[in-house]
């Protein structure tokens, strides 16, 4: 995207923000509450609190920073991983799966490690999650290219599988011995835990982990041969398999990297938050990842932005619903009206320019008239 | 266990009940199918339709408001889809996944902001009205209920099927999505058939819906489709969107289902709830091995 694009893509989008957040007051309104009010509480509750006048922020909630940068870097790696596989033209849809396997692998492995020097076990639990994860995703890549069978079913489906046979594995085989829990594996040894980086908030030392992962995909996509290949893959396959790109393998690559990177993040919600994998550990975590996504159109600079924005409204989402009773899931309507008016941007534009020719004949014929 | 007791006369019931759901989301996919647009947006209109029959049902004290309720949303669902998908020429994908999550967002949003509702809608005053069911009487010591939709949908493929392979206006949706120049070279707008795929499309998922949410339950549950609406896609896709197939695909994926539920003695029930999702994936993969190995006699 160069220029005048670039401009008229920004505008729109601050446009489509302006108009779901509107949207969302007058829901907010309808359910017999104060727009003004929710909003405020869903600043405070994030970042700080405002001053008499409402306007400037005075007191930094430091507890809230720390839960919105958690909540960014997980919107920003599934939205990366979303992106790596969309731009080389394979939609990732079954993340959600991927993280859930991450998870249950690098916890047996955490827990099953216990006493051994965490230098050696650390990186043997990330490479593992890594691999959990890309397996998954390995699996409906396969069934994509080499038999032509829709990959946003098989993933979606899939994700079932793995969140059902999760639960299981955490209720069944795998449950601890420890009282108290009745659904959850062994504790991880406390050595292997990432440690709070703010106390009280969920921000955890995964953060730096988080920001390594994302320079490495921004540089593979946007700085390497590889990444340009799928790129042209992404924006014209048929293109790109006659300039010799091979466009097949390249696919599976893309799959093996979002589907790593989600198990990834499974392993850095077990060791970070809860000690353990736990079934309930995600609420459709990687949806709201693809989401961003898709808002940036797969662009991974700006993924990394709208991370913040996003990170903003999902943790302010949660003190919205303590401090001023309004439902949290009014900020995914929010979130899906953006993708609605940035999915028809174009066409919307394209009916408004020729409305504006038509018109504008019009009034040439009525004038030679 | 014995096979008796797996199979028998409940579960192939099981099987038809939980076949209607897929059945009746599948047609409806399978008409924006025929008019070449890939809707993965059925989840989302089959939530909202079970979302407006639950609400007719218990604000009016009677089904068949469900039922309108329900047509409704899902008219306006497939509308939306439409405007969106053929007008606005948007990714279907992108507007299938975002209606799904918005779909999901604002029942859910509306349910909560019913004092005292969570999770599920159990009101404290008035009663949803179910749909009727026919009496078979004991059929092998089993008593068997059929709600009237059951029927009702194998009618429905039949009619569909007829309307799509028998008729000029199937002729033309079929056409609008395979070569559109052609329809319109014979004087027929392309985009009002595609429309029309739509309109049906959300019609039919907000009857499933309502099947699902005042026949089959006789409540709503947040996120109560629970991925069926991408069981039907892939239904759609094996049965080439062709009624008939379609609905003996979404047979054999529910007979999966209640045989599952059967094993439940044998094996650990959150296992065998994920039987009807792998053997969708397996029957995806076994329709293309047949397709290659025929593409292969072919060449």
């Amino acid at each position: 995207m160069k220029g005048a694009s670039r401009r008229s893509y920004l505008i729109s989008l601050f446009l489509s923000i302006l108009l779901a957040l509107v949207v969302g007051g007058v829901l907010m309104a309808l359910t017999g509450h104060d727009p003004i009010n929710g909003y405020q509480q869903l600043i405070s509750g994030t970042l700080g609190l405002f001053d008499e006048n409402g306007f400037n922020i005075c007191v930094w909630n430091d507890r809230g920073i720390g839960n919105t940068l958690y909540k960014a870097a997980q919107l920003c790696i599934t939205g990366l991983a979303t992106a790596v596989a969309a731009q080389a033209g394979i939609f990732n849809v079954g993340g959600e799966g991927q993280m859930y396997l991450g998870a249950l692998g690098s916890a047996w492995l955490g827990a099953q490690l216990s006493g051994v020097s965490p230098w050696i076990t650390i990186p043997l639990c990330l490479l593992f999650a890594a691999v959990c994860g890309a397996l998954y995703a390995w699996v409906p890549a396969v069934m994509k290219v080499k038999m032509g069978i829709n990959e946003v079913i098989t993933t979606i489906l899939l994700n079932t599988v793995a969140i059902k046979f999760c639960t299981y594995m955490a209720t069944g085989p795998l449950k601890t011995a420890e009282r108290g829990i009745n659904q959850g594996t062994d504790a991880v040894d406390k050595a292997f835990l990432f440690d709070k980086l703010i106390p009280g908030s969920s921000l955890t030392e995964s953060i730096f982990y988080i920001a390594v992962i994302s320079l490495i995909v921004w540089y593979l996509m946007s700085r390497t041969t590889a990444g340009y290949q799928m790129k042209l893959i992404g924006q014209n396959e048929r293109f790109a398999r006659f300039a010799g790109i091979p466009a097949d393998r390249l696919a599976i690559i893309a799959m093996l990297i979002s589907g790593a990177m989600c198990g990834l993040l499974g392993m850095f919600e077990s060791f970070g938050l809860w000690k353990r994998f736990r079934p309930d550990f995600s609420n459709e975590f990687y949806f709201d990842g693809m989401l961003v996504a898709m808002i940036m159109r797969y662009q991974p600079l700006g993924i990394v932005l709208m991370s913040l924005f996003f990170g903003v409204l999902k943790m302010g989402g949660a003190a919205m619903q303590s401090q001023a009773g309004i439902s949290s899931v009014l900020i995914q309507i929010i979130q899906s009206i953006i993708i609605f008016f940035m999915a028809a941007e174009e066409g919307i534009l394209q009916n408004l320019r020729a409305r504006r020719a038509v018109s504008a004949a019009k009034r040439q014929t009525v004038k030679e008239g | 266990m014995d096979f008796a007791s797996i199979f028998n006369v409940s579960t192939l019931l099981n099987t038809f009940n939980t076949a209607t759901i897929v059945i009746l989301a599948g047609l409806g996919c399978l008409m924006t199918d025929q008019a070449g647009m890939m809707n993965i947006g059925i989840d989302g209109m089959m939530t909202a339709g079970a979302f407006a029959a639950v609400m007719g049902s218990w604000l009016c004290g009677s089904w068949v408001m469900g039922l309108v309720f329900a047509l409704a949303v899902g008219l306006l669902f497939g509308l939306f889809y439409g405007v969106f998908v053929i007008r606005f020429k948007s990714d279907e994908f992108i507007i299938g996944v975002a209606l799904n999550i918005f779909a999901v967002a604002i029942t859910t949003f509306i349910l909560r902001s019913i004092p005292g509702q969570t999770g599920s809608f159990h009101p404290a005053t008035g009663a949803v009205v179910k749909m009727p069911s026919i009496d078979l009487g004991f059929i092998a010591g089993t008593r068997v209920n059929l709600s009237v939709m059951v029927p009702l949908s194998w009618l429905l493929v039949l009619l569909c099927w007829v309307m799509l392979y028998r008729t000029p206006l199937g002729f033309w949706l079929h056409a609008s999505g395979e070569h559109p120049e052609s329809l319109r070279s014979v004087g027929r707008s392309p985009e009002r058939m595609k429309f029309l795929g739509a309109t049906l499309c959300g019609l039919f998922c907000g009857l499933s819906g309502a099947y699902l949410s005042i026949s089959y339950l006789s409540t709503f549950t947040e996120n109560m489709s629970a991925s069926r609406g991408y069981v039907a896609v892939a239904c759609v896709i094996f049965g080439r969107s062709n009624p008939p197939l379609v609905f003996l695909a979404a047979l054999l994926f529910s007979l999966i289902d209640a045989v599952g539920q059967r094993l439940q003695g044998v094996v650990d029930p959150t296992l065998t709830s994920t039987f009807p999702y792998l053997g969708t994936i397996l029957m995806m993969v076994l329709l293309a091995l047949r397709n290659q190995a025929k593409k292969k006699r072919a060449a």
